[in-house]
C-alpha cells in the first residue's frame, strides 16, 4: 500500500500490503501511517478576529490590569487569571518588529511540501501593542532576516482573504488574510532591545 | 492506610457536559478553577502544588496540556505537574504530593475535548500497534466484546445494561453538567437496533467536552478554611496487562484489589461514582468493589450521562464529594478508570466528619 492510499483510509491503514509471510525473514520493523483528523469550532473570541482579518485589521484584547495586548485575543489574561471581553477589543497595528526568527530547513518527510529554507519570524507589533509568532517573510532572502527587521503586512486583496485555516490553537496565525511580512526598508531598532521578548 | 496523613476535599467544580463546548479547553477550565478555589474558601497563591490531567492526541495538538494552565495562572511561576491520563490520577499525583508535608493545598484538574476528533480514530492508537490498532480496535469494539463475554457467562443481561443507562439517565435528570437525561423506559429501549452487538447507543458514553477540578488539603488546613471538608480516608491505583485478549473481560482483579486497598469495605458504603463508560461495566465494578444492594450508585448519572474524557474520573470524584458535603451523605466511594474495558482503575473512600 501507498502512503497516499493509506493516508485515504481514516486511520485504520497499515503499512505493508498482505502477502505470505516467510517465517525465516526477521522482522525489524513496520511502516504504518497514521491519519487524524480533526474539525474544531472557533471559539467566540478567535472568530471576531478571523472576521476581522476578513476586514483587513488585525484585534486583540488589552488586559485592562496588566496592560497586555493578546493577539489573537484569548478572552483571559493568564498573568492576571481575570477574563477579558469584548470591551477589552484593541485594534492593532500592522506594522511592527521582528523579535526573534527560526530558519526552518525542510527534511521530506512524509507530508512536507517545503523544499527550501524557509523563515518563521516572531513580530512585536506597533501601538497598542501585542505580538504574532510563526509569521511568514516575504520579499527578503532568508540569509536577511533579522532581530530588529522593521516589517508591514502584506494583506490579501479584499475579497481574497480566507480564513479558514485560523484555528483556536494557531499561536497568533493571520493566514489566509495576511499573506506575509515585508521590510518597510526603516532603519533596524537595536537588536538587544528584544533579548526579554518571550518570542 | 491509617499510616498517613489525612487529606481532605475542600472545593470542587465542574463544568458543564458539551456535545461540542464552543469554547477552547482553558476558556472553559477557567471559571471552573476559579469555582474551586473560591469554594475552599483560598486564595490562588495559597496553592502549593498544582497537578492536571488532559491528553494531547483529543485536542490534536502537541503541547495542549501547556495551554490548559493559562486558567490556572503561572505567573509568577509555580509548582506544577501533569498526566496525560484522567484528572483522577492528577489528583493521585497531588494527594501524593501532599503527604510530603511542606505543603498543605493542592490543585487538580481533568479536561478534555473529544469533540473535534473522531474517537473512534483516536483511541485506537492507544493499543497494542502491531496487532490491535490497525484494526481500528476501538473502545465501542472492545466493549462490545466484553459485554458479549458478560452475557455469554451469564452474568448479564441485555435487559440489565438497559436498566442501567435508563436509572442513569433519570438520576442525571437532576444533574445540571449531565449531558443525557430523562426517562427512558426500558422496553423501548430494548426495541432499538445494535449500534455494535450486543451494545445499543444507551449502552454507550455520549461524546462529550468538559472539565472539573479539586482542592485538596492536609488536616490542619482543611480544618482550618473549610467547615465541612470531605476526607479521602482511601485512594489506591492499580492496572492490568495492556493486551485486552490476557486477562478475563467479565472481571476486574485491578478495581478489586484497588478498591481492597483503599478501604471500600472497611464500613458500610452510602454512595458509588463509578465510571462506568459502558453500561455493563457498572456491574463488574459494583461486584468487584462488594457493593451491597443499598448502595445509591450513580447518583449524578455517571459516565453514560457525562462523559468528557481525562475529566470524567474525577467528576466521579467530586460527584461523591458533592453526595457528602450538599447530600448529608456519610460514606462514598469514587472509581476512576483508563485505557481499554477497565485496563486501569482507581478507588477512592471518602468520608464526611
Amino acid at each position: 500500500m501507498t502512503a497516499a492510499d493509506s493516508s485515504t483510509a481514516g486511520g485504520g491503514a497499515s503499512g505493508r500490503g498482505p502477502g505470505t509471510p516467510d517465517r525465516s525473514e526477521r522482522v525489524d520493523g513496520m511502516e504504518y501511517f497514521m491519519h487524524l483528523e480533526y474539525h474544531e469550532l472557533l471559539c467566540p473570541v478567535v472568530r471576531r478576529y478571523a472576521e476581522a482579518l476578513v476586514e483587513g485589521r488585525l484585534i486583540g484584547h488589552k488586559c485592562p490590569r496588566c496592560g497586555l495586548v493578546y493577539a489573537p485575543p484569548r478572552g483571559y489574561c493568564p498573568i492576571d487569571v481575570i477574563e477579558t471581553t469584548d470591551a477589552d477589543e484593541v485594534t492593532l497595528a500592522d506594522r511592527g518588529v521582528v523579535t526573534n526568527f527560526t530558519v526552518v530547513t525542510p527534511v521530506q518527510y512524509y507530508g512536507q511540501e517545503e523544499t527550501e529554507p524557509f523563515a518563521k519570524v516572531s513580530i512585536q507589533l506597533d501601538e497598542p501593542g501585542g505580538s504574532l509568532s510563526l509569521q511568514d517573510v516575504i520579499d527578503c532572502p532568508v540569509d536577511d532576516v533579522r532581530v530588529g527587521m522593521r516589517v508591514e503586512a502584506v494583506w490579501a486583496r479584499k475579497g481574497k482573504r480566507d480564513t479558514s485555516e485560523i484555528t483556536n490553537r494557531s499561536w497568533g496565525s493571520a493566514e489566509g488574510a495576511i499573506r506575509g511580512w515585508k521590510p518597510t526598508g526603516e532603519p533596524d531598532l537595536p537588536a538587544d532591545q528584544f533579548l526579554q521578548a518571550a518570542f | 492506610m491509617s499510616s498517613v496523613p489525612e487529606i481532605a476535599i475542600i472545593g470542587y467544580a465542574q463544568s458543564p457536559s458539551w456535545r461540542a463546548a464552543e469554547l477552547t479547553e482553558p476558556q472553559f477550565l477557567f471559571p471552573v478553577i476559579s469555582e474551586a478555589i473560591e469554594r475552599a474558601g483560598i486564595e490562588r497563591r495559597d496553592i502549593g502544588f498544582t497537578c492536571a490531567g488532559s491528553c494531547d492526541y483529543l485536542s490534536g495538538q502537541t503541547f495542549a496540556f501547556v495551554m490548559n494552565l493559562e486558567a490556572v495562572g503561572a505567573w509568577p511561576p509555580i509548582s506544577e505537574s501533569h498526566v496525560e491520563m484522567d484528572g483522577a490520577w492528577a489528583l493521585y499525583e497531588a494527594w501524593v504530593r501532599l503527604q510530603h508535608g511542606d505543603i498543605d493545598i493542592a490543585l487538580a484538574f481533568g479536561s478534555g475535548k473529544s469533540s473535534p476528533g473522531r474517537p473512534a480514530e483516536i483511541y485506537p492508537l492507544q493499543m497494542d500497534p502491531y496487532t490491535l490498532t490497525p484494526l481500528g480496535a476501538d473502545p465501542v469494539s472492545i466493549a462490545a466484546l466484553q459485554a458479549r463475554a458478560m452475557i455469554d457467562a451469564g452474568k448479564i443481561t441485555e435487559r440489565e445494561m438497559a436498566e442501567i443507562a435508563a436509572r442513569s439517565r433519570a438520576n442525571a435528570t437532576d444533574n445540571p453538567y449531565a449531558q443525557v437525561t430523562g426517562d427512558f423506559d426500558v422496553d423501548k429501549l430494548l426495541a432499538e437496533d445494535y449500534y455494535t452487538a450486543p451494545l445499543r447507543v444507551h449502552d454507550l458514553p455520549p461524546i462529550s467536552d468538559g472539565g472539573c477540578a479539586l482542592v485538596i488539603a492536609s488536616a490542619t488546613k482543611a480544618k482550618e478554611v473549610c467547615e465541612h471538608p470531605v476526607w479521602i480516608r482511601g485512594i489506591d491505583h492499580r492496572i492490568e496487562v495492556h493486551q485486552p485478549g490476557m486477562r478475563d473481560l467479565t472481571e476486574s482483579q485491578s478495581t478489586r484489589i484497588a478498591g481492597e486497598h483503599a478501604g471500600v469495605g472497611d464500613a458500610k458504603v452510602d454512595v458509588a461514582e463509578l465510571c462506568a463508560s459502558f453500561s455493563h461495566q457498572e456491574k463488574i465494578l459494583a461486584t468487584e468493589l462488594g457493593l451491597a444492594d443499598d448502595v445509591e450508585i450513580n447518583p449524578s448519572g455517571g459516565a453514560l450521562a457525562a462523559n468528557p474524557m481525562m475529566a470524567v474520573g474525577l467528576a466521579r470524584i467530586a460527584e461523591a464529594a458533592r453526595a457528602i458535603a450538599e447530600r448529608g451523605k456519610h460514606r462514598a466511594v469514587a472509581h476512576a478508570t483508563s485505557g481499554q474495558a477497565l485496563q486501569q482503575n482507581l478507588v477512592c473512600v471518602l468520608e464526611g466528619d
